[in-house]
């Protein structure tokens, strides 16, 4: 699906961290503790390929993909985008570095202005970045349209009238109208229902087709990021656990995490869901406020060992064919 | 199976509001055998749990209720406030999908577990008290006598959800209805709820009323499953009925416009054209005719009734059904049995939704 093996990969992230300051005290905010959301994040993303980044709750996935898009400033950590480093990138160079690389959030409702027609919020990034009396805004605002499937003539109606996965339809138009390179898809189909987000995937996979655009998919819907994507990582408390081609971590996973998350999505199949291997987990996630020292999963995990506690596992290729942060990786087949 | 715990007749469920009557069940019917597990599915909007709050006697004041509720040999509906209290706990348990809700933030776990007990059993507070905490035990509360002094804030949202279960078993209740008892929650902790829900099945040996919209929950837990669109019974099976030979087009819809864990994604999704109708409006014709690829004229004439499917003539390898029969309502059910899953429906990334001129 992609040469990044060959060509420089599009997006290089490269241990990436962001930790927050928690402020407490009565009178004086003063910092009490820091939380670890994003702890050395690192990988790359080629052209025409999808990355699937996937995780629960609290696990920094949101946090990794605003990073990238320099919404937030990351703590330390390198994030290249066609060879050039955004961090740190002064305000009016990031506007130019952001014309490439657009984002589509997961709630269709709020990220639409009522009050403006949904042509206009399409046309509003050519506004921005100067673009709207160049090229012959009011066609590409149709183009659009007619890209995401709509018809160019819904550009005069108010976001009420649409339906969420028409919004979110609106949504990648607006984020397309710039012809970026890579678009950062935050849940963008986790608030819809089945039969409507079946039309949204189809769309994001027919426009990476014709277009050749890349997308940083972030999602905790582990069969929708198998659908979709080409290269899977799967996040833990701020870590990346394990990441490789998507038969890699769905068919042959290794860490105890992976194939404790795959084995708990249910299948819609009744005869294969009551024969398969249900691995349940003990206990909750840790606070990211006081991260486990050594591999973060070890106080759930049932092979933890002395070593998971004194040291961090990188994630490197430990013989299965795919990097995975475990200290005792083992393919297990839990689909 | 001839007893059944709860069996619900003819159910339909109206509200009346500023903008007109909402029928919002339609003539539902099933029974529930015991310990049998049946499973409602739908999208939003479908009805299903205004039907779990009807059983439980927890409508609006604004609705109108009419058909039969029959818990045992007692009758639910016009039932009193007072008697229906007497019912709920001991006789059906619920569990509802926000935990945060049905907790009480000023009250510990153990005192909110040993008032259930103590609501319908004449025993100690200590006994009582005792009792929590052998069910905070039993539903996997690590370190419980100490655990059960803790508020609900106190406690994840996974842990939450098996209080309420705990809560649920206390009087050993014949039926457990769960309204959408996994929706919120993260997927490692969905696996540790519903193991926890098989627990106290297996303790009580109550029968479950299992709604849900998530399709791989109910292939895992269901014997049989009932789907609703628009507030109406669309078609009743074991699940093997409706999994594998479904005979609606809507719930063939539903099947394809799924991602699966267990497909590497070559294939495409299906995806249903359209929206559900308005609930407002008088029924006539088919409800999904509008969204059906197989419509005829006569889906617009004729409502189809539920009509029992013809099994195929190799029902070899899955064993005897259990309770009960396949059906459908469908003009063509057993042709559309007879139907690759979801082939009638495109794959096509257009939008279909339409309702925009």
């Amino acid at each position: 699906m992609s040469d990044a093996g060959t060509a420089a990969p599009l997006l290089v992230v490269d241990d990436l961290v962001k930790h927050y300051a928690r402020r407490g005290g009565t009178f004086v905010r003063r910092v009490v503790s820091t939380i670890h959301a994003v702890c050395g994040v690192s990988f790359t993303i080629g052209a025409s390929e999808t990355l699937g980044l996937v995780g629960e709750s609290g696990c920094g996935k949101t946090t990794t993909g605003r990073a990238v898009l320099q919404l937030i400033e990351p703590t330390s950590g390198s994030v290249r985008f066609m060879g050039q480093e955004l961090v740190g990138l002064g305000a009016g160079a990031m506007r130019d570095a952001r014309r490439q690389i657009q984002v589509v959030f997961q709630d269709p409702f709020a990220s639409l202005d009522p009050r403006m027609p949904v042509g206009e919020s399409i046309a509003e990034p050519l506004h921005i970045h100067g673009m709207w009396e160049r090229g012959d805004g009011r066609r590409k605002v149709a183009d659009a349209l007619r890209l995401v499937g709509l018809e160019p003539h819904h550009a005069n109606r108010f976001p009420n009238e649409f339906s969420g996965g028409q919004r979110q339809r609106i949504g990648i138009a607006r984020s397309l109208i710039l012809e970026p390179k890579l678009l950062v898809l935050d849940e963008p189909v986790s608030a819809l229902d089945v039969s409507i987000q079946a039309g949204v995937v189809n769309l994001l996979e027919d426009l990476q087709e014709q277009l050749g655009i890349s997308y940083l998919f972030i999602a905790h819907d582990l069969s929708v990021v198998r659908h979709i994507s080409d290269r899977v990582a799967v996040m833990y408390l701020g870590r990346i656990v394990e990441s490789g081609t998507r038969d890699d971590v769905y068919d042959r996973p290794q860490h105890p995490y992976t194939q404790a998350l795959l084995s708990a999505v249910p299948v819609p199949d009744p005869r294969k869901e009551r024969s398969r291997r249900h691995i349940v987990l003990e206990g909750d996630v840790p606070s990211p406020e006081h991260p486990p020292s050594g591999c973060r999963f070890r106080t759930r995990c049932w092979k933890a060992q002395e070593v998971c506690t004194d040291e961090t596992p990188e994630l490197v290729d430990r013989g299965g064919g795919h990097p995975v942060a475990c200290h005792f990786p083992e393919t297990t087949t839990v689909v | 199976m001839s007893e059944t715990t709860l069996a619900v007749q003819d159910l339909n469920v109206e509200f009346a509001t500023g903008e007109g009557t909402v029928y919002a069940v339609r003539g539902i019917s099933f029974a529930l055998a015991p310990e049998e597990v049946l499973g409602i599915v739908g999208e939003s909007g479908s009805g299903k749990s205004v039907t779990a709050l009807a059983i439980m006697g927890l409508l609006a004041k604004n609705a109108r209720l009419t058909g039969s509720i029959a818990f045992g040999d007692r009758e639910l509906t016009g039932l009193k406030e007072k008697e229906m209290s007497g019912i709920r706990g001991t006789g059906i348990a619920m569990v509802f999908q926000d935990p945060m809700t049905s907790l009480n933030p000023v009250y510990t776990v153990g005192w909110q577990i040993a008032e259930a007990v103590r609501a319908h059993q004449d025993v100690s507070k200590d006994e009582a008290m005792a009792r929590a905490v052998s069910l905070l035990e039993l539903v996997g509360i690590p370190r419980a006598a100490e655990r059960a002094k803790n508020y609900p804030h106190e406690f994840s949202g996974g842990m939450r959800q098996r209080v309420v279960i705990a809560i649920a078993m206390a009087n050993d209740p014949a039926v457990i209805l769960a309204d959408e008892p996994t929706t919120a929650l993260d997927v490692t902790v969905q696996a540790q709820v519903l193991s926890t829900l098989q627990t106290a099945l297996e303790e009580t040996r109550a029968s479950l009323l299992l709604i849900t919209h998530d399709l791989g929950v109910i292939a895992g837990l269901a014997d049989r499953v009932l789907v609703m669109y628009a507030g109406r019974p669309v078609e009743i099976g074991t699940v093997e009925d409706i999994f594998y030979r479904p005979a609606m087009p809507y719930t063939h819809g539903l099947l394809g416009s799924l991602p699966r864990l267990d497909s590497d994604g070559s294939e495409r999704l299906r995806q249903i054209p359209g929206a559900p109708p308005s609930l407002t409006d008088e029924p006539k014709g088919c409800p999904f005719a509008p969204r059906c690829p197989l419509r005829e004229p006569l889906c617009d004439e004729e409502e189809p009734a539920l009509r029992t499917v013809v099994a195929p003539e190799d029902s070899s390898g899955t064993g005897p059904a259990t309770g009960g029969t396949h059906v459908a309502a469908c003009h063509f059910a057993d042709a559309v049995a007879d139907l690759p899953v979801a082939s009638m429906f495109s794959d096509s990334s257009e939008d279909q939704e339409g309702g925009i001129t």
